[in-house]
């Protein structure tokens, strides 16, 4: 059980990773069950990408698949005993907490905390976003967002001034299961 | 049970408990607001986001309209009273605005229901002087936002939130504000608007002069119509007086001037300082009401 901020940093540090193309940072991946990275496709542009752990340990990520339409990409890493995130489909109630690490502005495994501002589309008949009142900057693309509880609930993919947006979990486990991948 | 997890609860259940009693108001052309159901048949929002009188149409938190018209306003103090016919919408519970201290975690709450986060960064006096009079916010209100509530972490609402004329501004008006508006509503019947029958032009004051009458301010008004046989005009204001303060207030543009007249005030007396001529002199002039 997450007991406070630092403990929620710490468990999403873990399962959060910083993804870098020729020593350039680029944004950040969460660490997907059974060797994957799952980031946005604006983040990966290539076949392939270096893969940074909190432990410091370097990977080498190759890509499996991007869809550039929902701006998720799908690494395959390579390595033993990586740690997976906790995946969540729970209801996202407007007003409750959200937590994101990744890494912004070049500060890396940075916590940022605020809470959700609606769930649905920005603008009518567009996607459906997790829309939460979180101050993110570019380097936190990628990463996680997480409810009090560290389930994962969205991937950060883009900032509107305060309001960060997030592929919703639901769209991302799609994304997943389509390249073949079980979510489990 | 983890504290994070107890406090994230509450936020959602505020933010639940708030968009029950809070309206979409369209009564200005680009950027819809927000309104609160404070008490039954009356939705307060924000008094610079009503920009029609006639035609103002309110969202339901079900989603289906109803009209309303303008009860009152009160520019001072920002806020703008409507009367709408809506009694299976619930008033809001609001709460005691006078407990709220800085650092008080708060939400902002839009039709939507959309939210916000922060705390209150203080509890300053406004331009009434008055403490208490306004909460400022550390946080974000998002378009639409003005009007809306400022809700405490139990769900209680405690202020009206206002990003004023300009967009950079993140205040609240406390609750025991709001009540004593619509006391006064209730009371009279209306709002009255305070009428001088000046207009007034900003001017900035020669250190020479500052000097010499002992001003600290660097700029006033320069009056440069009157009104005829208006209270201005009846408390002997002629054209191309300086006035440097009203009623104990410091005038130092013309927005101070509409600031200090409160509804309040019509009816009273106040002393009008001046500077006619090099001279300072001090006028009395009886605050009239502008007709309905």
């Amino acid at each position: 059980m997450v007991t406070d901020l630092p403990d929620l940093a710490e468990r999403l540090r873990r399962i959060t990773v910083e993804v870098a193309d020729s020593g350039t940072s680029l944004g950040s991946g969460v660490l997907w069950p059974s060797g994957c990275v799952v980031t946005n496709a604006h983040v990966v542009r290539g076949s392939r990408a270096a893969v940074r752990l909190v432990d410091g340990s370097r990977l080498e990520g190759l890509l499996i698949t991007r869809d550039t339409d929902a701006d998720l990409a799908l690494l395959r890493v390579l390595g033993t005993g990586i740690p997976a995130a906790s995946i969540g489909e729970s209801t996202v109630a407007v007003g409750s907490l959200v937590a994101a690490v990744g890494h912004p502005l070049g500060v890396r495994g940075a916590l940022s905390v605020g809470i959700v501002h609606a769930v649905g589309p920005v603008r009518p008949g567009g996607r459906s976003w997790i829309q939460a009142d979180v101050r993110l900057a570019r380097g936190n693309s990628g990463g996680p967002l997480a409810d009090a509880t560290g389930q994962v609930i969205g991937l950060n993919a883009m900032v509107v001034g305060p309001l960060a947006l997030a592929v919703p979990m639901s769209a991302v486990s799609r994304f997943v299961r389509a390249a073949g991948l079980s979510v489990t | 049970m983890s504290d994070l997890v107890t406090l994230s609860n509450g936020l959602a259940a505020a933010v639940q408990q708030a968009s029950q009693s809070i309206f979409g108001v369209t009564a200005r052309r680009r950027m819809g607001s927000t309104g609160v159901h404070w008490r039954p048949g009356l939705v307060v929002t924000a008094d610079h986001t009503v920009q029609t009188e006639d035609d103002i149409v309110l969202t339901r938190p079900d989603g289906r309209s109803v009209s309303a018209t303008l009860a009152g306003r009160d520019p001072t103090i920002d806020l703008a009273v409507l009367k709408a016919d809506a009694p299976d919408v619930p008033a809001a519970r609001i709460g005691d605005s006078r407990a709220v201290q800085a650092g008080h975690i708060v939400l902002a709450v839009g039709e939507g229901p959309r939210a916000s986060w922060g705390v209150v960064s203080s509890v300053a006096s406004g331009g009434t002087g008055a403490a208490g009079s306004v909460f400022d916010l550390d946080l974000t209100l998002y378009p639409g936002f003005s009007g809306g509530p400022l809700v405490d972490v139990s769900g209680q609402v405690i202020g009206i939130n206002t990003s004023g004329a300009s967009r950079s501004q993140h205040l609240a008006i406390p609750a025991v504000v709001v009540d004593g508006l619509l006391d006064g509503l209730q009371r009279r019947g209306h709002i009255p608007r305070p009428y001088l029958g000046v207009s007034t032009q900003p001017v900035r004051l020669p250190d020479a002069l500052r000097q010499r009458l002992s001003l600290e301010q660097a700029s006033a008004v320069i009056v440069v119509a009157v009104q005829p046989e208006s209270p201005a005009a009846q408390g002997g204001l002629m054209i191309g007086d300086v006035v440097v303060s009203l009623g104990g207030a410091s005038i130092t543009d013309p927005m101070d001037l509409r600031r200090v007249l409160q509804p309040d005030r019509v009816g009273e007396t106040v002393v009008t300082s001046v500077i006619r001529g090099g001279e300072a002199r001090d006028l009395r002039i009886r605050v009239g009401e502008r007709s309905r």
